[in-house]
């Protein structure tokens, strides 16, 4: 397989034959080395759950975030490149912002999420001309929460632009494991408090390290509370019930 | 000048367009729909005016492929705020109002000024007859300086019209900028009706 | 008898040519900054066209004013745009000469695309008016009232527009002087009819009686007319003619008459 791609996978804007573009596909590779992250979608609101790999004992926990407010209505968690992740954040902030001050209301779920995934494919020229901003595509997946008109959603965008709507979806390196379970126990009338449980149950699964408060972030978006992370006691009353 | 009831809201219009001393027309349209349950009235310059609302229905367009939803009034009314604004050096020459219904179904109206300022009123009255109609507006939908300090207004769709009909017959009468035909557009939650009824001429 | 000199206050751009001084033309600019049209020069009076029967039929005189001297006698102040538009045109003539080039323009690249749907006058009318919106924004404008007649699909089309963008349609439409006094006459004409439209001799003799009354009354109007129809035949301006005037009368006016 590795021989038939050599001709073709170093130009990011390069069809090979077989009509694949290898650059893309790696990135979407890229992300099943990121840690995992989980998102279950509920009626009352929608869960976020995020491993943190605390790899020194030297290390600051709280300095690693992977979950990010994007609106008071939206939040987000991603796995991969976290440094590919800021770029695309910023730009959903703004837009989000944009689109409240021009419309005086939040913006969808959907069209935020559509809103960062034009930027995935800016590594090549735009359609209109546009100069290519971006060398190579991003190497991050997010998973997308919020709240809004059509009620709580989740959706999951890849690096290649596509996004898709989840009940439940697990991404990062445990993702296989992690969406089995997910698949096994997620049911359309699953509370709020059900699916923190679930969420921190099927990280414990698929986490090397035991999980503790520290080495894992969680948050909820509602459509009452908006974005709200777990603070540490929140998050050990939820391990305890494990 | 447009007016809110508790789930309705009117827009009215008459349609004469004037040059001065001159009538150009005698139906010249100043107010338009925008969605099923928003209209906008203008009055100023009419090019202004008419390419305004061409401008707002484009941004409309591309709101709805864009989150595939119709605009919703509030949404409209910041969205109208800032187009204005966004003109504030060389600004459309257009006083505005829009009527419609807000998320809570609602009757509601906004008012703004050339750059854009806005205001969520109970009812207001532009352009050139607003002097004349603005006071019968307080007086009678506001309820303002009234003796009984205790009146209050439940205000009918009946009512409204018969208000909106007396008033732009009353202002046709001194204001040589208004007459021929006014435009009462009624905006229910089921939708948008527009009715024509004939002003003096003269 | 002493005369005053009309150009004593005029520059002497003929001993400016002759020593030719960059110094003195740049001085010259800078107390007089740019300037865009603020009047129109060589100009054509009223434009007057009502909806009947058949079609569209408008009217202009032939004449092109410099102030107030008859400069040009022999101007023809309607264009045919394609097979079933026309134009007319009051105001500056060399204005409505670049309108004339910008629906050449428009019609041959129409030609070409040649797909078979060929601009209704409505479509060319709101070219038109947002040329000349287009242009009053920047400040720049057109300087004409412009009326637009046309007839398509068995439907009648009658739109006016100026030098500032403003549009209206309308049955009965007079520009300039014309706006004055034959848009009243006009008015009438049509309103008694109670709907009922014009014949196209009743058209003509109605258009007619409103140029000589603009002829009497203009004095930027010249009795040599041409009138214009547009009809499922298509579009046909006539040859210039003239209208029977009467002016006994003037022996007996004394001042400003009445």
């Amino acid at each position: 397989m590795f021989l038939t791609r050599s001709e073709y996978d170093r130009g990011v804007n390069t069809f090979s034959p077989e009509g694949r573009l290898f650059q893309v596909e790696y990135a979407i590779e890229a992300i099943k080395m990121g840690s995992t992250a989980i998102g279950i979608q509920t009626s009352e609101g929608v869960i976020l759950a995020v491993e943190k790999r605390i790899t020194s004992t030297l290390l600051e926990p709280s300095s690693i975030e992977k979950i990010l407010e994007i609106d008071s209505h939206v939040g987000c968690a991603m796995s991969g490149l976290n440094a590919d992740a800021r770029t695309m954040i910023d730009h959903a902030r703004v837009q989000a912002q944009n689109h409240t001050f021009v419309y005086d209301e939040p913006i969808k779920i959907e069209s935020i999420t559509q809103a960062i995934c034009d930027l995935a494919l800016r590594f090549g020229e735009g359609a209109q001309g546009e100069e290519s901003i971006m060398s190579r595509p991003f190497g991050v997946a997010l998973l997308i929460a919020g709240c809004d008109e059509n009620g709580p959603q989740l959706f999951h965008a890849d690096p290649s632009g596509t996004f898709t709507k989840y009940q439940a979806k697990a991404i990062g390196s445990g993702s296989e494991g992690a969406q089995t379970e997910l698949q096994e126990n997620y049911h359309k009338s699953l509370t709020l408090k059900e699916a923190e449980t679930l969420s921190l149950k099927v990280l414990k699964q698929v986490m090397e390290e035991k999980v503790n408060s520290v080495n894992v972030q969680l948050c909820s978006v509602t459509p009452n509370e908006g974005f709200h992370i777990y603070s540490e006691e929140e998050v050990n009353e939820i391990i305890n019930t494990l | 000048m447009a007016l809110a009831g508790e789930d309705f809201c009117i827009v009215a219009a008459d349609t004469r367009q004037s040059d001065g001393y001159h009538i150009n027309c005698r139906y010249a349209p100043k107010a338009h729909q925008l969605s099923d349950k928003t209209v906008i009235g203008t009055s100023g310059f009419y090019a202004d005016g008419l390419n305004f609302v061409k401008k707002i229905k484009q941004r409309m367009e591309w709101y709805f492929h864009q989150h595939d939803k119709t605009m919703s009034t509030t949404a409209i009314a910041q969205l109208i705020s800032i187009m204005l604004y966004q003109k504030r050096f060389f600004p459309y020459y257009v006083f505005c109002v829009i009527g419609g219904i807000d998320e809570n179904g609602k009757g509601c109206v906004y008012s703004y000024d050339s750059v854009g300022n806005a205001e969520r009123v109970q009812y207001q009255a532009a352009g050139s007859g607003n002097e004349l109609l603005q006071p019968f507006l307080d007086s009678q939908i506001g309820l303002k300086n009234r003796s009984n300090e205790n009146e209050t207004l439940n205000l009918t769709e009946e009512m409204a019209i018969k208000i909106v009909k007396d008033a732009f017959s009353s202002v046709t009468e001194r204001d040589i900028h208004t007459g021929d035909c006014v435009e009462i557009y009624i905006i229910r939650k089921d939708g948008v009706e527009c009715q024509k009824y004939p002003l003096k001429r003269d | 008898m002493n005369y005053p000199n009309p150009f004593a206050d005029a520059i002497d751009y003929q001993r400016m040519e002759q020593h030719y001084d960059q110094e003195a033309l740049d001085s010259l600019n800078a107390i007089s900054p740019m300037t865009r049209t603020q009047q129109p020069i060589v100009t054509g009076t009223s434009v007057l066209a009502v909806k009947y029967k058949d079609g569209i039929m408008m009217t202009t005189d032939c004449l092109a004013s410099y102030g107030s001297l008859a400069r040009f006698r022999n101007v023809e102040r309607m264009l045919k745009v394609g097979d079933s538009t026309i134009i007319g045109a009051s105001g500056d003539i060399s204005d409505f000469q670049y309108i004339t080039y910008l629906m050449d323009k428009l019609m041959t690249k129409e030609y070409n695309a040649n797909n078979g749907q060929p601009l209704a006058p409505e479509n060319i009318y709101e070219y038109l008016s947002q040329v000349m919106y287009q242009r009053r924004n920047k400040f720049d404008p057109l300087w004409n009232a412009l009326v637009v007649g046309g007839f398509q699909d068995g439907k009648s089309f009658l739109g006016y527009v100026n030098l500032r963008g403003t549009t209206y349609q309308s049955e009965t439409i007079a520009t300039g002087y014309g706006a004055y006094i034959a848009q009243p006459l006009l008015r009438n004409a049509v309103e008694k009819r109670n709907g009922e439209p014009l014949t196209e001799e009743e058209a003509k003799k109605l258009l007619d009686d409103c140029m000589r009354v603009l002829f009497y009354r203009d004095a930027r109007s010249l009795n040599k007319l041409q009138r214009a129809t547009v009809t499922a035949a298509g579009v046909n301006i006539s040859e210039p003619y003239s209208l029977e005037t009467e002016w006994a009368f003037a022996e007996n006016i004394r001042g400003y008459g009445a």
